[in-house]
């Protein structure tokens, strides 16, 4: 079983690319995606509430668990968003402090990752990992780092060992020893699978998977079952 | 077969991994790639001189590997009376020019200058491509009547302006390697390209090979297209021993 931990819907404004459920399920079927986590580009962009509707609704269809949007342009709303998906059950909340050009050192970011984790949800973060890392530590969070590029990832290692729930996305790790730098310094229980299938070439992540040389322990876990512990769904 | 024209020999600065041409031969083996076309990491980031004799003693023993020099359009007198040397070991096949290193642009004088001097030795010339500077590269190549030009990375996040590139001259070829692989980037370029312009490259040991395999299988190349993709456009265009029938 293949997760994809970072699932999109909608349009995006920076490429006027749309994707459709049903597009992304059929593109997750082709590529040997089983599932995961979507969440809604609307959400992200333009409006939460009904972008999550939007993910609520898109779940079903890619067999994937929704994740909520918020707006850090908003931080107030954004935490009523928070607490209203908490209320409706949802695990995921995906920050893009990025995307929607709010600096690292807006207390907002900090603020809503502390809500977020106190309601027991997992944290999907964009953006750039020395950037957006250090606001988040602390806080006791587990995050999965979508946007951690290779050229990161020393960064990253160094922050994650003061920090047990920060995990890496496979998506951008593709140099030849960035999967295997996260399993031998902080082990494979913190490499998620993330192909952001729909708007990145999955098959070049599912290409780097297959030469990972992972143990079958180690596949599972990168996979699928760390989304799921961090989800609180493991077995 | 598959010959992959952009690889590097390493170290880089931000890994201690991969850094010596049994490490290409490695990740080359993994993937099936038979010939790899590199350049020092060293000559890239620093200095040319140093880097590209280290290169020729790297990979001296590693037959697999060709050697592409690395010039940098500012010091072009050192490239000229460097590269009768460099040539005279054989096992250089071509050149690389960084457009962002040597701070460069691909429309620029000085790189008229170096791919007017990298014609003179018959070179091809593996360039650096990032954003718009793809269309003014294409533009110094139709102006230079020998010169034949490889745009690594396709423009990188501006491969859209691959066919306007493509459109002003026949001597400009494309590399797709990209480690942000947006999806049908591959077919949609090739579409309007055809096949006989673009050449397969990976970027190793900067990226795995994994990830524009994975791209260009995404793409579904015919079996036309697979063989001028993979290796015939490169064994032309660098004049390399075709594969055994």
């Amino acid at each position: 079983m293949i997760l994809d931990c970072d699932l999109l819907v909608g349009r995006d404004v920076t490429t006027s690319a749309r994707l459709s459920p049903a597009d992304l399920a059929t593109t997750m079927a082709e590529a040997g995606i089983d599932g995961g986590a979507v969440g809604s580009l609307r959400a992200l962009s333009f409006d939460p509430p009904s972008g999550n509707d939007e993910a609520h609704a898109a779940a079903p269809t890619c067999g994937a668990r929704t994740v909520a949007g918020v707006d850090l342009r908003d931080p107030l709303g954004a935490e009523r968003e928070i607490d209203r998906q908490r209320d409706a059950g949802v695990r995921i909340v995906r920050l893009a402090p990025a995307r929607q050009g709010v600096p690292a050192s807006a207390p907002g970011l900090r603020a809503c990752a502390r809500r977020a984790t106190r309601a027991g949800m997992l944290l999907l973060v964009e953006g750039d990992v020395r950037l957006y890392g250090p606001p988040l530590a602390g806080l006791d969070a587990a995050v999965v780092f979508v946007d951690l590029h290779f050229y990161q990832l020393g960064d990253f290692v160094v922050l994650g060992r003061d920090e047990p729930g920060f995990h890496a996305s496979t998506r951008l790790l593709g140099n030849p020893d960035g999967w295997e730098t996260v399993l031998a310094e902080l082990g494979a229980q913190r490499l998620v699978f993330g192909a952001r299938t729909g708007w990145f070439e999955a098959r070049s992540v599912l290409t780097r998977l297959d030469v990972a040389g992972l143990d079958a322990d180690a596949r599972e876990l990168v996979t699928a079952r760390n989304l799921l512990r961090l989800i609180g769904e493991d077995r | 077969m598959i010959v992959d024209v952009h690889g590097h020999v390493g170290p880089w600065f931000f890994s201690a991994a991969d850094a010596s041409a049994a490490d290409n031969i490695r990740r080359m083996d993994a993937h099936g790639i038979d010939i790899q076309l590199v350049s020092a990491v060293e000559a890239v980031v620093y200095d040319p001189v140093s880097g590209n004799r280290r290169l020729a003693d790297e990979i001296r023993t590693e037959p697999r590997l060709k050697g592409l020099a690395v010039v940098d359009p500012r010091e072009l007198d050192v490239a000229a009376a460097e590269l009768p040397g460099l040539l005279a070991t054989g096992q250089f096949v071509g050149a690389k020019i960084h457009t962002d290193y040597a701070r460069s642009p691909g429309g620029s004088p000085a790189m008229a200058d170096a791919l007017r001097l990298l014609a003179r030795y018959g070179l091809p010339v593996l360039v650096h491509t990032w954003g718009e500077e793809i269309v003014g590269l294409a533009e110094n190549v139709a102006a230079i009547p020998d010169a034949r030009v490889i745009a690594a990375h396709m423009g990188g996040p501006d491969w859209r302006l691959a066919p306007e590139a493509a459109a002003v001259t026949d001597r400009l070829w494309f590399e797709p390697c990209y480690s942000v692989a947006e999806p049908g980037r591959v077919r949609w370029v090739l579409d309007r390209i055809g096949a006989e312009r673009m050449l397969f490259g990976s970027d190793s040991t900067l990226i795995d090979p994994a990830v524009t395999l994975g791209a260009v299988r995404a793409a579904g190349l015919s079996a036309d297209e697979e063989r001028l993709v993979m290796w015939q456009n490169a064994t032309t265009l660098f004049t390399l021993p075709a594969p055994r029938e």
